[in-house]
Parts: structure tokens; sequence; C-alpha cells
């Protein structure tokens, strides 16, 4: 079949299985492997995108429920080259340690600020709940998001960093 | 030395920047022409004689180019010309889930497939899930085909296991692949002189490492026969020797290319690069495999299961004198069991002038058991936590004061006879001990609050290293290694070199090559490779500053000792105006003509001494009666750390060691049913940590320096990883009064224990 979905603000027009994941169409059909998978069952969040605004798990939905929705990835939140305010408030804080899951909490942060743009401790672990994370045990995360939400407040903007 | 520049400073992560914006490639991001996918048929059964695979209908599916049984890869045989290990079933499978066939396919969808079409004839046979049943006198075999159990890995991860544990060898019941003895002075003696002894039985369940990214190797064949194997490994040399002698390829005509591992905790030293390698090898394409999540559960190589029954005993004055334990450890179908350092640290933290240790591993009908951060040290820990916490109670002691009175100290010996090196246990007890988390237990308590402590201990490991550091033509420095960054440590080893140079972090780039460039280092684990890479690289980045220094001296007319580097300039001292920058360095060195040699500094290191690391932490619970639910409300870490070059790395490691702690405490666990089927083989069933379910957690460095590590820096992964089960446990003793002794402490659990100690007040009320 053939589906047409709105990525990071470029229509894809694919031909696809019925059948793919939208995880797998960006993975693959596309080429965006910022997106991970952890689980394939919904659980651990790596595949998380933002759908509309909203943050959602790409190996939960097929590629064709996408079309006519915006899809935003990690590699569409900020201009190359640059990294996105939540992005740089987890490289302060030190958010980030193996990678895998950190594209995911970004995103899942992003839509949290859009909803409560001043989350306290308990609504930003309930927020990240379903993005596990093996290696910070949440805590810089949870430090980052408090970080990202200042930043965000101040009206700060993507800003370009050394790519080594 | 003057004051540091680049180390001893919070410094962020070099590599963050793309695994932020998603520009991080992992092995499964990798595309390579004609590349295939391939997926696992495991064996149905956890026993079975597998008769014959029927490949027609998997290889009737489009996209399906070829299913691989072991007679299809290209095994070569031992050193000693018995046949190699083989990575598929070749006639006895001994576990679920064991790999079977490997269906290769173009797209990964229709390899899924494939795998479904496969059918596999099987005569099932009996299966052992219990060590107890395994044990049993005339009980069947694990495997009727014996072989050999490698214990190679354990010795990787810490410098004891490395060591015979030369015990004599008693005869062993049935499945039994190892057995330990350690025995010191007279424990009959030692209980017969004690006031009060603490006997406790403890169990806990098999834990995966739970890293986000499942197993993933990609191997391709070059042109001329070349194999490269881009893999998720913690340890590219030892995987390089592993795929060598599987394939029979000779060592230098395979390049391991390590790339970034999404977490690994041990778990990703070697497990499907030598299968995906002979594949790569039978068919002549690339394949990729990555283990989907349930194959990861089934057929990777999680830390054992295990009994511990011990007893210590001590004096009314808070002197002990006696431990006694018996331990089991669970070791898989195929091995890989760290019970020796269990009863290491088990009767390693604190002075047992009697001892007696013996432990058994037994085979089961589970996959292959492998090290989990800090491998047998969070069991051993649990059981001797646990019982000194109540045998200070029993004495009416304070729980913090006991462990003071007897902890180890520099020269006390382990279960081994080993003596402890440098420590810092007590200065770490000490400094959680003026904690106000510690000083204000009562008023938590009056909140309705448990507060356990526990030690941990890791005696670190040891390997030697090797590293380069050369100028390049733009004056900037690079480093190269052997060494996989797991979590930050090239970071660090920037800090290092950029101390030297006078540079900030951000000027020296830290490389991981591939085995074909790379210098020497051992795997990363066992808190090893700051400790053992860390001198490599400052010695290295030294020798390159020298032959530097040598060439300014030189072109300066100056004397070496005169010099000084300032902002990558070399200046002469006391004489403004007189430099040469590090780029015209690299220019007189790196052009031709050039009569300098270029800048290439090299540093090893062969530290044999390991610098052991102690932890001891402070868990705050609270507790639902009725659930039987806990939840940790507040949580202090405190560790020797030896020096912490990026402190924000050093806590990094703490924060997560805990969460993984609280997930051994509280949640995690695999649990198969009698038929030797895993019940719990997606993340709906095995529960891993998560935001909601994880504390803050404050940390406490503490700062006794290593000997050899650089600027005395130890190793610090593993120990934040050890105390949480028991520091949990003892909160929970704390609080309710009951003593969980089987981990996870799941609220079934705890809430049958309460509702059982609810029926006997009562019954004992009614008396």
């Amino acid at each position: 079949m053939t589906v047409d979905v709105p990525v990071n603000g470029t229509s894809r027009r694919e031909e696809i299985e019925p059948r793919m994941l939208l995880v797998h169409f960006l993975r693959e059909q596309i080429g965006l492997t910022g997106t991970h998978i952890g689980c394939q069952t919904g659980q651990c969040g790596a595949c998380t995108v933002l759908i509309d605004g909203e943050a959602v798990k790409s190996c939960m939905v097929l590629a064709a429920q996408a079309e006519g929705h915006e899809v935003t990835t990690i590699e569409g939140l900020a201009p190359a080259g640059t990294l996105h305010p939540v992005q740089q408030a987890f490289w302060e804080e030190h958010g980030a340690q193996c990678g895998y899951c950190t594209p995911a909490m970004v995103l899942s942060t992003v839509a949290l600020l859009a909803d409560d743009p001043d989350p306290d401790e308990h609504a930003i672990r309930h927020a990240l709940d379903g993005n596990i994370c093996r290696c910070t045990g949440y805590h810089n995360i949870v430090l980052s998001v408090r970080a990202a939400a200042q930043k965000v407040a101040a009206g700060a903007v993507p800003e370009p960093f050394l790519q080594r | 030395m003057s004051a540091p520049v680049a180390i001893g400073t919070r410094t962020k992560r070099l590599d963050a920047p793309q695994k932020l914006n998603g520009q991080e490639r992992f092995t499964a991001d990798l595309k390579l022409p004609g590349l295939l996918h391939a997926r696992v048929v495991g064996s149905a059964y956890a026993h079975a004689m597998v008769k014959g695979v029927i490949k027609d209908a998997a290889l009737a599916i489009p996209g399906v180019v070829a299913v691989l049984t072991a007679a299809d890869l290209p095994i070569a045989p031992k050193a000693d010309g018995t046949p190699g290990e083989n990575p598929l079933v070749e006639d006895e499978a001994v576990f679920s889930g064991q790999p079977i066939a490997l269906v290769l396919a173009t797209s990964d969808a229709a390899a899924e497939d494939g795998v479904g079409a496969v059918e596999v004839d099987y005569d099932p046979l009996p299966a052992l899930m219990r060590m107890s049943e395994a044990m049993a006198e005339g009980a069947p075999m694990v495997r009727l085909k014996t072989s050999e159990v490698s214990d190679e890995e354990a010795s990787m991860h810490n410098a004891d296991a490395a060591q015979d544990s030369g015990e004599e060898r008693e005869t062993l019941p049935p499945n039994v692949s190892n057995s330990i003895h350690f025995s010191r002075g007279d424990v009959a003696a030692g209980f017969a002189a004690s006031d009060a002894v603490v006997e406790l039985s403890f169990t806990s369940q098999e834990v995966h490492q739970g890293y986000l990214e499942t197993q993933v190797a990609m191997a391709t064949v070059e042109p001329l026969g070349d194999l490269r194997v881009y893999t998720s490994t913690q340890a590219a040399f030892y995987c390089r020797t592993r795929v060598a002698e599987t394939v029979g390829v000779p060592l230098h005509r395979v390049d391991v290319v390590p790339m970034p591992v999404g977490g690994g905790f041990g778990g990703k030293f070697v497990l499907i690069e030598p299968l995906v390698a002979a594949a790569a090898v039978a068919v002549g394409r690339p394949v990729l495999l990555q283990f989907n999540r349930m194959e990861d559960f089934l057929a990777a190589n999680p830390a054992p299961g295990c009994e511990i029954t011990l007893k210590v005993g001590a004096t009314k004055d808070g002197t002990i004198t006696a431990l006694e334990s018996r331990m089991t450890f669970e070791s898989g179908a195929l091995g890989g069991s760290p019970l020796q350092i269990a009863a290491i640290l088990m009767g390693g933290y604190y002075r047992f002038p009697n001892l007696e240790i013996r432990g058994y591993e037994v085979l089961t009908n589970r996959s292959k058991m492998g090290a989990y951060r800090a491998p047998g040290a969070q069991q051993g820990t649990l059981a001797i936590e646990s019982v000194i916490d109540e045998l200070a109670r029993e004495l009416g002691m304070d729980p913090m004061a006991f462990r003071l009175q007897n902890c180890v100290v520099e020269g006390d010996a382990r279960p081994n006879g080993n003596a402890w090196p440098r420590i810092g246990l007590r200065q770490t007890l000490e400094a959680l001990e003026a904690h106000p988390a510690w000083q204000g237990r009562e008023e938590a308590r009056a909140k309705g609050r448990g507060v356990g402590i526990a030690v941990g201990g890791w005696p670190g490991g040891v390997e030697p290293a090797t590293a380069v550091c050369r100028l390049d033509a733009d004056g900037k420095m690079t480093v190269v290694l052997g060494s996989v960054d797991l979590n930050g440590t090239n970071t660090t080893f920037s800090q290092i070199a950029a101390e030297t140079f006078g540079l900030g972090a951000e000027d020296i780039t830290v490389k991981t090559a591939s085995t074909d460039s790379a210098p020497y280092a051992g795997g990363t684990g066992g808190s090893k490779v700051t400790y053992t890479v860390g001198p490599a690289v400052q010695k290295a980045a030294e020798d390159a500053r020298q032959q530097i220094l040598s060439i300014a001296a030189e072109h300066l007319e100056a004397a070496a000792e005169d010099l000084e580097i300032i902002d990558g300039a070399i200046r002469v001292k006391g004489v403004p105006g007189v430099s040469v920058s590090l780029r015209e360095i690299a220019s007189m060195s790196m052009t031709v003509g050039s009569r300098f040699e270029p800048v290439y500094g090299k540093g090893s290191s062969a530290i044999t001494e390991s610098a052991p690391g102690f932890a001891v932490h402070l868990a705050e619970v609270e507790v639902d009666e009725l659930t039987g639910e806990t939840k940790v409300v507040r949580y202090v870490a405190a560790q020797d750390v030896g020096y912490a070059i990026n402190p924000a790395s050093v806590e990094g490691q703490i924060h997560g060691g805990v969460a993984q702690g609280i997930g051994w405490a509280l949640y995690e666990g695999m649990h198969y049913d009698d038929s030797g089927q895993l019940l719990t083989a997606t993340l709906m069933d095995y529960a891993l940590p998560k935001a909601e379910y994880v504390p803050p957690i404050e940390t406490i460095l503490v700062h006794v320096p290593s000997e050899h590590g650089p600027y005395g820096a130890k190793g610090v992964g593993e120990p934040p990883s050890i105390p949480g089960a028991a520091a949990v446990a003892n909160a929970i003793r704390d609080l309710t009064g009951l003593r969980m002794t089987d981990i996870p402490i799941r609220p079934e659990r705890l809430a049958a224990a309460l509702d059982a100690a609810e029926t006997a007040r009562t019954a004992s009320a009614a008396d």
C-alpha cells in the first residue's frame, strides 16, 4: 500500500507492507535511525516520537495510522548542528549515559513541557514512567527536565554545538 | 603538581551531542549492500533431542534466502582437534529458546515469517529447573552430552576470580559443575565462644542485565576473505579471539569494530558474534542479527539465581567469632556462575577469625549465565549484610557501630587468604554515619519509615593496556585506544590527556579504534577501564608532551626544561613573545622534507594489584501494609572512588547502580515454569525500575587514593549496584520487624509475610 506520512515537516510518500509499524517505517523506510527499538511491546519507550505533539510509542502504531498526522522524530527537533533547549539541558545536567533511551527521553520531555511548563519532581517522574533508562537511575534525567523547563520558559532557542 | 586544569571538574560528556540528537550510530542502524537480516529459531523445549529441521516452507517465503542449521556453519575444530563449539544446537537442546536454526532474509519481517515456517522435530527430555532436583541422588543429567564449563569470562571482571580457589575436590552430586571450599580457623570453636548466633537462608532469582539495546552484531566477509564484525561489545579483543577460533579464520584476518553500546552491564562481552560471523561466512553476504526482547530474555546470559545459608556468631562486646555458609549457584545449562567471588565478598567485608564456606555451581536447563555488574556480589552481599544487621539487633548494638567495629582494613584477609590492599571501607562507613539521613533516622522512623544500611565491595579488575597520543595537523591531540567507552570513560581520558598539556578536555579527541589498529586493552568490565587504561593514557600524553618539548627546544634554541605549554603554545618560561604553537610543531613534523619526527606518544600499563572499591548505602522505605508494596523514598550512597576525575560521570555511575540495586531488591526476577518455559520473557512481565520507583539519590564521594590508578582513581562502576538489596531489606526489617530473605521482595511476598505475622500475633494474643 502507499502511505503519505508527514515526518519532520516533509511529506514522505512510500510504498509499504500494510503491517509495517511506524518505528520500522522511520528506521528502515526513510532511514531515521535516531528512533530506537528496545522491547517491541510498548514498555521501554525507546521508540517514542511525537505525533501531533503527543509522545507516542512508534512500535505501537502502524505506519498507515500515522497518515495525515505530523510526526516529529529526534532528527527533526532542532536544525542540523544545533541542540534544542531540552537537548542542551540534558547535556549540561548529564542526563544521557549510553544514549539508547536518550532521544525518546528528550521527546517525552518536549511533550511534557508543552502540557506542563513547570513540572515538579513528581510530575516529571510520572510523565517519564513510559521511558525506561537503565543507566542513570533517572536522577540526572529529572534534573535535566527541570533545567529544560527553565530554559524553555526563558525563551531559549536551539544553539549550535561543536560536532566532534 | 600545580592546580589541576582539566581533572577533578564536572565535565560534560564530549560524545553527548550525537546521543542527544539521534546521530549516534548503533550497530542496528548500520546498512551494508546485500545485507541479510537474521532471526533465530529457538528450541521450544528446555531439554530435547532435535531430530530434524524442515526448511522447505520457510525457504518458499519471499525474501527468505537461507535457513542455516548447525551443520551449515563453518565451525573450526579446537586446537586439540576435538570439534569446535557450534553456536547452533547440533542434536541436544538444553534450554528453551536455545538457537537451533538461523533464518536469513532480505528484511527482518521476512526473516520473522521464515522462523514461523521452520519445522523442528523434537524428542523431548526431562527438564531440570530447580537446583535441589538437579543435585538429588540419581537425578537425570541436565546435558546428556557433557562438555566442559568455561569460567574464562569471570576472570575478566575481577582479580580474585582469575586465581584458582585451590580447594580440594570432593565427590560432587549430579549436575554440579564446580565447587569451592574456603576454610580458616575452627568454626565450631568460634560458635562455641559466641554469645549470639544468627542463621538465615536466602534466595535470589535470576536477574537480567536489562540493557535497553538488545544483543546485536553484524558481520561481513571482505572481498579477500577477511571478516569484519560490527558489534555492541564491551570487549573487542576478546570478541575477536572468540570469532577467529569459532570460524577458523586467522586472528589477523578478523577485525572487530566496537560500536556504541546501548547498555552492557557485563552482559555484552561476547555472545552472538561467533554465530553471526559463521553465518556471514556460510552465505558470503553481510548478516545482521539483533535479538528481539524475548530472544534476549531466553537466550542471552543473565545473572544466576542462588540459595545461600549463612550463620554468623559474635560475642557480647560485638566481636565476630565465626562464619559458616553453604551456597548453591545456578550455572544454567552452559555454565558461567560467579560463585567464587560471591563467597570471597560474603566472607570478606568483616574480620572472621573462623570461617567455613562451601559452595556449588549447579547445572539446570536454563540459558548460559553471565556477568551482571558486580557478578555474584549482590547475592553474597544480601546474605552477609542481612545477617550482620540481624546480629547487631540480637546483640542490642547499633548496626553502624557493629560494622565499624568489625570491618576489614588494609592487611586483613579475604576468605581465599589474599590480604585486602589499601581500602576505604571504614572511611566510607564513617562518611555515611555523619550524613543527616543516618543522624536523623529517628525522625524518619517517626514518619513511619524504616531505615536500613548495607555495605558492598568489589575487588576491582586488572589487565594490561596500551594507549597512543598523537599530534594532528591542526595542532590538536588525538588519543587512540582499544577500550570500549560504556559510560563516559573516553571523556575521562580526554581530561587526563588534557591535564598533561594544560589544555581543556574538549581539545583532546579520544577514539576507540577497531582491533585491526587499536592498541590493546581489556574488556570494559570489572571496574577496571579508568584504573588500567587511564595510566596508559597519562603516560602516552606525557610521552607526546616530551616529544613536543624536544622539537620546540630545538626550534626555539632553548633547553626543554625551560619550556612550558600554555594555551596550545610552547613558550620559554619568563620570556614573553618567544613561542611556537602546537600547530606549527605539527607542521614542522608532518610535511615533506620536515626534519622533526611526528609526535606519537605511547604509554602502557600492566598493573597487577587491583584497587577494591567499597560503597555503603542507606535506604529509607515506606511499606503499604495492605498491598505489601515497598517504596524507597530516600537513598544515600557513599562510595570510596579514590579520586573522581570527572565527578559528574562518577555520580552518574552511582545513580545508575543504585537504581539497579533497587531492581534487585524489589522488582526483578526471571520465572520459569516446571517444564522450563520462561514466564517473564517480555518487559510486560519482567519489571525494570521506572522513574517513579526510584527516589532522588544523594551521593557522598569518599577519596582514599589508590596506589596505581590515575591521580588515585579507583574503578567506580560495580560497587554502587551491590548494597541495594540488603539496604532495602534491612530498611523493611527496621520498619516492619520482618526479615525478608528472598529477593525480589515483591508486594505479594511481603503482604504474605505481614499477614502471617499478624496471624501469629492474633494467635499469641488469644493464648
